[in-house]
């Protein structure tokens, strides 16, 4: 078996024993309500509208005594995982609308949101953190480090903002929201085909690029605002190993051999340096869906974080708060393995070691 | 004495100890600053009309300028900063506490029980804070909702719903259920779910000086576990701790504005200073230098305040951190 595989499979067996201890841990949460709210995580898909306050209760009670609702703590979390792993996650009533499914229509926005910011941060984040950190205390990496402090402490929304007046009201190049109205209905129409779900792709997939244009119009802002975060971290990382690495003996033996510094730099440091500096995206991968999440929220894009804000309404919504829960660490860990997978890809000693 | 003199030595940490201190002194000044309106005592001061819509600029009685409904800016910023301050320091004493006493004795025990420890350490690493902060107020709500609590109208403010409701209280609600309500759920969220980064310091940490030989020659000298732990691993291994608890400060209180700014709760009195403001931050021809004081006191205040914590955090780092000195 190749080291590469080896250290697929070492990586993905960790995912199950990722997800038992967090569903344990939110099961056991939600045990500080009574059973009536936990039997609420059950209720079918489509409870009829004309049932009235007292049927509905009775069914409540139902499901109490059916899931052992008042039993121990590991038989009620055995009975919740079952039924959670065959795929109900039972029914918002503020979403009026089966938890799983309406988790799973939105998946594609967040998703080309989050994969969008990626690609743009993570390359930003190594060249700049390189640059600043081979130019140690020079004017480049006093502007690096001033500019990263300021996007790390910039509010995010305000930023937002500050884009919206520019970009948008003034110079009418960029806007916000998802897509425009025009392509909006063409989009829920039929002849548009959704192959992959991410409007950019699917827009040229169908032949249409003016709705890849538009789509991508709509996601500079928010992509922006995302990246820009963690961008700032990733660079300051970046530049801290950088600073390290340059330090090492192997760079002064370089040196010594006549390979230009630009060369060491690129093609040996940088390298060396990779590894631990995505280690630091990769375990804030969990504030990256945060951001991702708080983006949607402020430009109006309709991805899973509308599962979180209509579940904080005035009716209590167990199942919508806890699938969001729930989805939301499926998806960090997903995040979690891409850049795995980027890191072992650009760093050898990482496939070697598993 | 030689750290103090190498960490005034670079003039960054001056300005992250100057801005900090600043922040500090104003939270502790607030009543000085800006008294309370004895008719109407709390951190909104109305100085005009109620129903007046439109913000007016800076003067006498609002330094900074008033948000609709003719609330002082500069009221509000000061008792802000008080907030900021406690809300910061809590979150960062309690996760640090909790991820300083996870990672050592796990390191400390090692092994078996080290192992299961740092899965569930890592397992939390894999949780969003956001997914926390709906998780933890749906169940306080939910709890509140038995005992008879409702909120009156809409739902913890912020842009999606700009009027927070009031929560009504029954007359008879146990003193846990009142104490519950007034703790924040956005601060027991952040605490339940930011000390991941704590625990594996320490425990990297502790794990390379628990072999050391001073720890060896405690044990020998029959020091107990707690006695080695709380006297000889802790003070060692904190300083790492340290610089992340103050970097956390800024970010935390920054988390914090931005939660209560999509109406997730929080209730941060700069951010919410920033969603009465939000209507009137793009002005007329999209100029956002008409009313600049709707935001830019409060934007300024998170800035400063997160750019202070975290060159304190730099500084600290530069001259506690071995490797770097």
């Amino acid at each position: 078996m190749s080291p590469f595989l080896r250290y697929l499979i070492n990586r993905t067996l960790s995912i199950p024993v990722t997800l038992f201890i967090i569903t344990a841990v939110l099961y056991a949460t939600v045990m500080l309500t009574p059973a009536e709210t936990r039997a609420t995580l059950y209720m079918p898909k489509n409870v009829s509208p004309r049932m009235t306050e007292e049927q509905y209760q009775k069914m409540l009670e139902r499901a109490v005594e059916r899931y052992h609702l008042n039993d121990p703590y590991p038989v009620q979390y055995f009975y919740w995982i079952t039924n959670l792993v065959q795929g109900n996650w039972g029914y918002s009533p503020t979403l009026q609308e089966d938890v799983l499914t309406a988790i799973l229509r939105r998946t594609p926005v967040t998703a080309e949101l989050t994969l969008y910011s990626i690609l743009v941060f993570i390359p930003l984040g190594l060249i700049s953190g390189a640059v600043a950190g081979s130019r140690q205390n020079q004017s480049t990496d006093y502007r690096f480090r001033l500019t990263a402090f300021i996007a790390t402490s910039l509010p995010p929304f305000i930023l937002a903002l500050i884009l919206i007046a520019i970009f948008y009201v003034n110079l009418h190049w960029l806007a916000p929201g998802q897509t425009s109205s025009a392509v909006s209905s063409v989009v829920s129409s039929d002849q548009f085909r959704q192959y992959t779900g991410l409007l950019t792709i699917d827009g040229l997939l169908n032949g249409r690029p003016d709705i890849s244009l538009d789509a991508l119009r709509h996601l500079v802002m928010p992509v922006f605002t995302l990246a820009i975060a963690h961008w700032a971290t990733l660079g300051r990382v970046t530049r801290a190993t950088m600073i390290e690495e340059l330090k090492k003996e192997y760079v002064v033996a370089a040196k010594a051999h006549g390979i230009p510094g630009q060369r060491i730099i690129w093609r040996h440091t940088l390298r060396n340096a990779i590894a631990p500096a995505l280690t630091s995206s990769l375990l804030s991968a969990a504030s990256l869906l945060t951001g991702v999440f708080v983006v949607e929220i402020i430009f109006n894009f309709h991805g899973i974080s509308v599962i979180a804000v209509q579940s904080m309404g005035t009716i209590p919504d167990a199942p919508a708060a806890m699938g969001f829960a729930i989805y939301s660490v499926i998806v960090v860990l997903i995040l979690m393995g891409i850049l795995d997978l980027i890191q072992a890809g650009l760093d050898p000693r990482i496939r070697e070691e598993a | 004495m030689r750290t103090l003199r190498r960490f005034l030595s670079h003039w960054q940490n001056w300005l992250g100890l100057l801005l900090v201190a600043l922040f500090v002194f104003i939270a502790v000044a607030a009543p000085v600053l800006s008294p309370h309106d004895p008719k109407n005592p709390g951190s909104l001061k109305v100085v005009g009309r109620t129903v007046d819509y439109r913000p007016q600029p800076p003067s006498q009685i609002a330094p900074l300028g008033t948000l609709p409904g003719q609330l002082s800016i500069y009221h509000t910023l000061v008792w802000g900063t008080r907030s900021a301050i406690v809300f910061g320091l809590a979150v960062a004493a309690f996760t640090a506490v909790i991820g300083v006493l996870i990672g050592t004795t796990s390191a400390y025990f090692g092994g078996f029980f080290n192992d299961i420890m740092m899965r569930i350490t890592d397992a939390f690493l894999a949780f969003p804070v956001i997914a926390g902060v709906v998780l933890i107020q749906q169940i306080v709500s939910i709890t509140l909702n038995n005992a008879g609590a409702y909120y009156s109208l809409g739902g913890l403010g912020g842009i999606l719903t700009t009027v927070s409701g009031t929560l009504v209280l029954p007359e008879d609600l146990p003193p846990w259920l009142i104490l519950l309500q007034r703790i924040n759920p956005v601060l027991i969220a952040f605490i339940l779910f930011s000390w991941m980064p704590y625990a594996r310091i320490m425990n990297t940490v502790v794990l390379r000086i628990k072999q050391m030989e001073y720890i060896q020659a405690a044990r020998a000298l029959g020091a107990g576990h707690s006695t080695v732990i709380f006297r000889h691993l802790i003070p060692n291994a904190i300083a790492p701790v340290i610089v992340l608890a103050a970097r956390d400060i800024g970010g935390m209180v920054l988390l914090q504005a931005t939660f209560t700014y999509i109406g997730l709760g929080g209730n941060s009195l700069w951010g919410m200073l920033l969603v009465r403001g939000r209507d009137w931050v793009i002005g007329p021809g999209g100029n956002i230098l008409t009313y600049w004081w709707v935001f830019l006191p409060a934007t300024l205040a998170l800035v400063l305040f997160g750019v202070g914590w975290n060159l304190l955090g730099d500084g600290l780092n530069e001259v506690l951190n071995p490797r770097t000195r």
